[in-house]
Parts: structure tokens; C-alpha cells; sequence
């Protein structure tokens, strides 16, 4: 559904990613691992068209997408950034409706997002620079899934979240592709991720190095092992706590 | 007297707001200041006084025909001037000089086309006085003042309540977020270049009738503008309107009162102690930097 060919991207003479190649079929979760300055966030940004990459394509259905973010979302392809991105100077609300500014069904997706997420709705009126993290993190997705798109891009959707939220966060991004939206999340939080996805591949120095199913990938203790080597204590703790 | 004075203070203040306005608009999307301006409101005079002089003897018609005109000419000065800058995301300090380059051109443009004579309507606002609660009023003044209010609040109207101004609210706050929602920013950008520059055009025909069309009416009256948004903070509507309010009347009670030779050293000495006392201006929120 959403194919990504031999794909690289540089700053200037730091090449972020490196030759990736990959496809998000229709209807799973795909996860991409890796630590922190894998390279993760260069290549969703890349495919949302934020980044414009130095080779390679991308596809979605077929079609090449041009590097522009808001034609990328006319296509279905929508990104939930690393740090949320949110409007802090406008409501909740006022960021739910745009989110849906390319959507027919702008009342309908708000009413939806406060059916998935009722504090959301106890908070439509307040700015949305007042909620905590993890509020912030739901208005992200909820905004998110406002264009109704096709395939949804997660950043990092995990990060600064206390474990339970996390939990929650997962269940949400699994009954977001069980109603039909593919997914492509990108996670420092291993187990987490492996644990929804049913593809995986690890991305290490901007290349894959690694692919599988999310199973096969969660067993595979060397690259656990290697890969919680690669996080710092506090985050190794985390993982810890959260298997 | 005083109360003549406040009328004529709020007119000019009007004035002033609908070109500071322009200012906040532009800075609170792209954090620069739009140096060129001043030359949509110059061109709004001179599209009035010639559409009056040439084509039909209506100052409603001219005002009208000064609006399209300086809209599409900002909509130019962004697609012409700012567009490959801001696309490559060069640094503001560029954006400042390209736009101070293409007010200096235009300006010499505008004495070389139409001479640095001044232009007075064929076709103007009744001259007469009105009588208001015991007060001799220009009818030019109120009429100039209804104007100006009207024009502002359709603009805060759809600021605050349409689809777009929305956009423009989110994208204010961050062009890329916006992006990633959809929003075709490059386009957002011109649809604020364009209210911009129809307020600026409204300015500059209203200031014509007001005084006459000439050379350097833009860069002299977008310098009291600019203060005036200064003062407001740089970035907020209803800021740039509060200042150039304080401005307009300031300025009209000092020259009424003071002396007119103090009228532009009140100015400049409230920029400089709101500078001092609050940078961020009346309304502005710190962000820091400022260009
Ligand atoms: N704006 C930038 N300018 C220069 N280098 C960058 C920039 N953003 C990221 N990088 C570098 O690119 C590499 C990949 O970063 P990133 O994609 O953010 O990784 P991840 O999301 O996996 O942590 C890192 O080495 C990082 O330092
Ligand atoms: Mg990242």
C-alpha cells in the first residue's frame, strides 16, 4: 500500500538515512526500531513529505507522492510527529478541525474522537497547551485520524508517557488499524511496538538491518540485546518494567 | 475642540490600524517584518486618484479599485519577492532586505512614473462639518473612522471565525504543523499577503482623501504603522489596532495641544519606552527575538 524504494536522505554531510526500502501493506501495523539517532524520524518525515529525500521514491497505491506534506495527506497518508506537534494556542477542539481540514466529515470525526477519548471531549474549550503529556498525545492521534486517512505515520508515540498511558496508547493505535487504517509506527520502546506489529524491521545507522514479523523479531534476543545496549539506563529500565 | 480632535485622532488612528494590521498579520505567520509594505499603500492612493481621474468619478468606485489593486500587488511583492527565500527557509535578517530593496525600487518607480508631485481627488468625501453633540466634526474624519472599523472587524470576523482564519491561527503558531495537516501553506501565505495588502490599498485611498497621493505617503505613514504595531506586539491584531489608536489620538492631541513639531517625537519616545518597559509590546507575548 505505502512502498518506500531505496530511499536516502542527508543534513548537509550527515546522512541520515541510508538506501531503505520497505511496504506498509494494507490493513497491518508495521514497526521500524531503532535508538535513538537511527534515523527514524528523517525517514517519516520523508515520507510525509516534509523532507525532500536526495534518492529514492515513494509510493502510495501505486503513485508516487511529490515531497509536500499537505498533498501527502490528500493522498491518505497522514503523520502523528515525534513531540506531537500540537497547537498550543488553539482549543482542542479548534486542532481536532483542523486536523480535519481536508475531510468532508468534520463533525462526525470530532464526535468520534470524543467517543475515543472522553477527556478530550471534558476539554474541547481549553487550550490545548494545557494538557498534560499524555492528553497531548491522544489530541495528536485523534487530530490525526480527523482526515480519515489511509495510513497513519506515529513518531515515537510512546515517548515521555508513564507506562500506563503507554498501554493505552498501543490499544489505540490497534483499534485504529482494526477499523481498517494501516500503520507505521516508529518506537525506541521495543517490546511495546513488537508486541502490536505484525511486520517489524530495525533501522541502525539509517539502514534496515533487520526484518520480521513482530514475533519472530521479539524473540530475537540478539537483536534485543543489542538494541537495549544501545538505550540508556533509565529507558532499559523502562523496558524493563514495562515486559 | 477636544472632542473634534478625538474624532480626528481616531480617523487617523483607523488609518494607521489598517496598515499595522497588515504588519502583525505577516510577522504572526512568517516572524519577519514586510518592509515592501509601504508600497501598497502609496499604490493604493495613486490607483484611487487615477481611477478617479481616468475612469469614473466615484470615490466609493476608487476605494474599491485601490483595494484590488494593492492586493494583488502584495500577493506579487510575496510571489515575486519572499516566495523563493521563505521556500528555502533562509534566514529572517534576508527576508528584511529584500523587503527593504523592493520599497526603495518601487518607491523611485512611482516618482519616475507619475513625478513627485502631489495629487489631489478629482472626486472626494464631502468637505462639510457636522455638528455632533455640540462638536464641529469633519464628515471626512467619521466617514474614514466608519471605514476603517468596518474593514477591521470583517478581517477579526474572519480571523476568528472561518475555516481559513483558522488556518491562519494554527499556522501562526507553526507553518509546518500546519502543512501536515493539509493545509497548503504557500497558499495560506498569499491569502495573507492579499488581506494585507487590501487593507494597506484602503489606507492608502483613505489617506489620499485625507491629505493627497503622493511619493512617499506610504514610507511615511508605514513608519508610524510599524510603531504602532511595535507597541500593540508585533504579531497581535487587536494589538496593532490598540497601538495605532493610542497612536492616532496621541499624535492629533499633541499637535492640537503641544505643538506639531512634537507630534512625531511623541511617537518615536513611546516606541522607545515601551521598548524598555515591555518589549514584547502591549498585547505581544515574548518569544524571544524579534525582527
Ligand atoms: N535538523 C537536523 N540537522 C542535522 N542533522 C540532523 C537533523 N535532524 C536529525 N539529524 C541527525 O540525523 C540523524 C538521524 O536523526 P533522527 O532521524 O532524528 O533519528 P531518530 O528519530 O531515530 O532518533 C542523527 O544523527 C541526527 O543527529
Ligand atoms: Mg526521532
Amino acid at each position: 500500500m505505502l512502498r518506500v524504494e531505496n530511499l536516502s536522505f542527508s543534513y548537509g554531510k550527515i546522512q541520515a538515512v541510508r538506501n531503505v526500502s520497505f511496504e506498509v501493506k494494507k490493513g497491518e501495523i508495521m514497526a521500524i526500531i531503532g535508538s535513538n539517532g537511527a534515523g527514524k524520524s528523517s525517514l517519516l518525515k520523508c515520507v510525509a513529505g516534509l523532507l525532500k529525500p536526495q534518492t529514492g521514491k515513494i509510493y502510495m497505491e501505486g503513485e508516487a507522492l511529490e515531497a509536500s506534506a499537505y498533498k501527502t495527506v490528500e493522498k491518505g497518508v497522514c503523520l502523528i510527529p515525534e513531540g506531537r506537534w500540537i497547537f498550543s494556542n488553539l482549543t482542542v477542539e479548534e486542532n481536532l478541525i483542523l486536523g480535519g481540514y481536508t475531510s468532508k466529515t468534520v463533525a462526525q470525526g470530532i464526535e468520534r474522537s470524543y467517543d475515543m477519548f472522553p477527556r478530550l471531549g471534558e476539554r474541547r474549550n481549553q487550550r490545548a497547551g494545557t494538557l498534560s503529556g499524555g492528553e497531548q498525545q491522544m489530541l495528536a492521534i485523534a487530530r490525526g485520524l480527523m482526515s480519515n486517512p489511509k495510513v497513519l505515520l506515529l513518531d515515537e508515540p510512546s515517548l515521555g508517557l508513564a507506562p500506563l498511558i503507554v498501554n493505552d496508547i498501543m490499544k489505540i493505535i490497534q483499534d485504529a488499524n482494526k477499523a481498517g487504517v494501516s500503520v507505521l509506527l516508529v518506537e525506541q520502546n521495543a517490546r511495546k511496538a513488537l508486541k502490536i506489529a505484525h511486520h517489524a524491521c530495525v533501522l541502525k545507522h539509517g539502514t534496515i538491518v533487520k526484518e520480521g514479523t513482530g514475533t519472530e523479531l521479539a524473540q530475537d534476543e540478539s537483536i534485543l540485546s543489542e538494541y537495549l545496549g544501545n538505550v540508556n539506563k533509565n529507558k532499559k529500565d523502562r523496558l524493563i518494567i514495562n515486559a | 475642540m477636544f472632542f473634534q480632535q478625538v474624532i480626528n485622532g481616531l480617523s487617523v488612528g483607523g488609518i494607521y490600524a489598517l496598515m499595522a494590521v497588515g504588519y502583525s498579520l505577516i510577522y504572526s505567520l512568517l516572524n519577519f517584518t514586510n518592509f515592501a509594505h509601504s508600497i501598497t499603500v502609496t499604490i493604493g492612493a495613486f490607483a484611487t486618484f487615477y481611477f478617479l481621474a481616468e475612469v469614473f468619478q466615484n470615490i466609493y468606485a476608487g476605494i474599491l479599485f485601490a483595494i484590488v489593486v494593492a492586493g494583488i500587488l502584495a500577493m506579487l511583492i510575496q510571489i515575486l519577492g519572499y516566495s523563493v527565500l521563505l521556500k528555502k527557509n533562509a534566514q529572517r535578517i534576508y527576508l528584511l532586505i529584500t523587503g527593504l530593496g523592493i520599497s526603495t525600487m518601487c518607491d523611485n518607480l512611482v516618482i519616475i512614473a507619475f513625478t513627485s508631485r502631489f495629487r489631489v481627488y478629482p472626486a472626494n468625501f464631502s468637505t462639510k462639518a457636522i455638528n455632533v453633540f455640540g462638536a464641529t466634526v469633519g464628515t471626512i474624519d467619521l466617514i474614514i473612522l466608519a471605514v476603517s472599523a468596518v474593514a477591521l472587524i470583517i478581517v477579526q470576523l474572519f480571523i476568528k471565525k472561518s475555516r481559513a482564519g483558522l488556518a491562519i491561527r494554527g499556522a501562526s503558531f507553526s507553518l509546518e504543523t500546519a502543512s501536515i495537516m493539509g493545509i497548503n501553506t504557500q497558499k495560506l501565505i498569499l491569502i495573507v499577503f492579499l488581506i494585507a495588502g487590501a487593507l494597506a490599498g484602503l489606507a492608502g485611498a483613505l489617506l489620499g482623501a485625507k491629505y493627497t497621493a503622493y511619493p512617499a505617503l506610504g514610507s511615511n505613514m508605514a513608519n508610524k504603522a510599524f510603531i504602532s504595531s511595535v507597541v500593540g506586539g508585533l504579531g497581535s491584531i487587536t494589538g496593532a489596532v490598540i497601538g495605532a489608536l493610542i497612536l492616532g489620538i496621541g499624535e492629533v492631541l499633541i499637535s492640537g495641544y503641544v505643538s506639531s513639531a512634537m507630534r512625531d517625537i511623541f511617537s518615536y519616545t513611546l516606541l522607545v519606552i515601551i521598548l524598555f518597559v515591555k518589549p514584547s509590546g502591549l498585547m505581544g507575548v515574548d518569544t524571544g527575538e524579534r525582527a
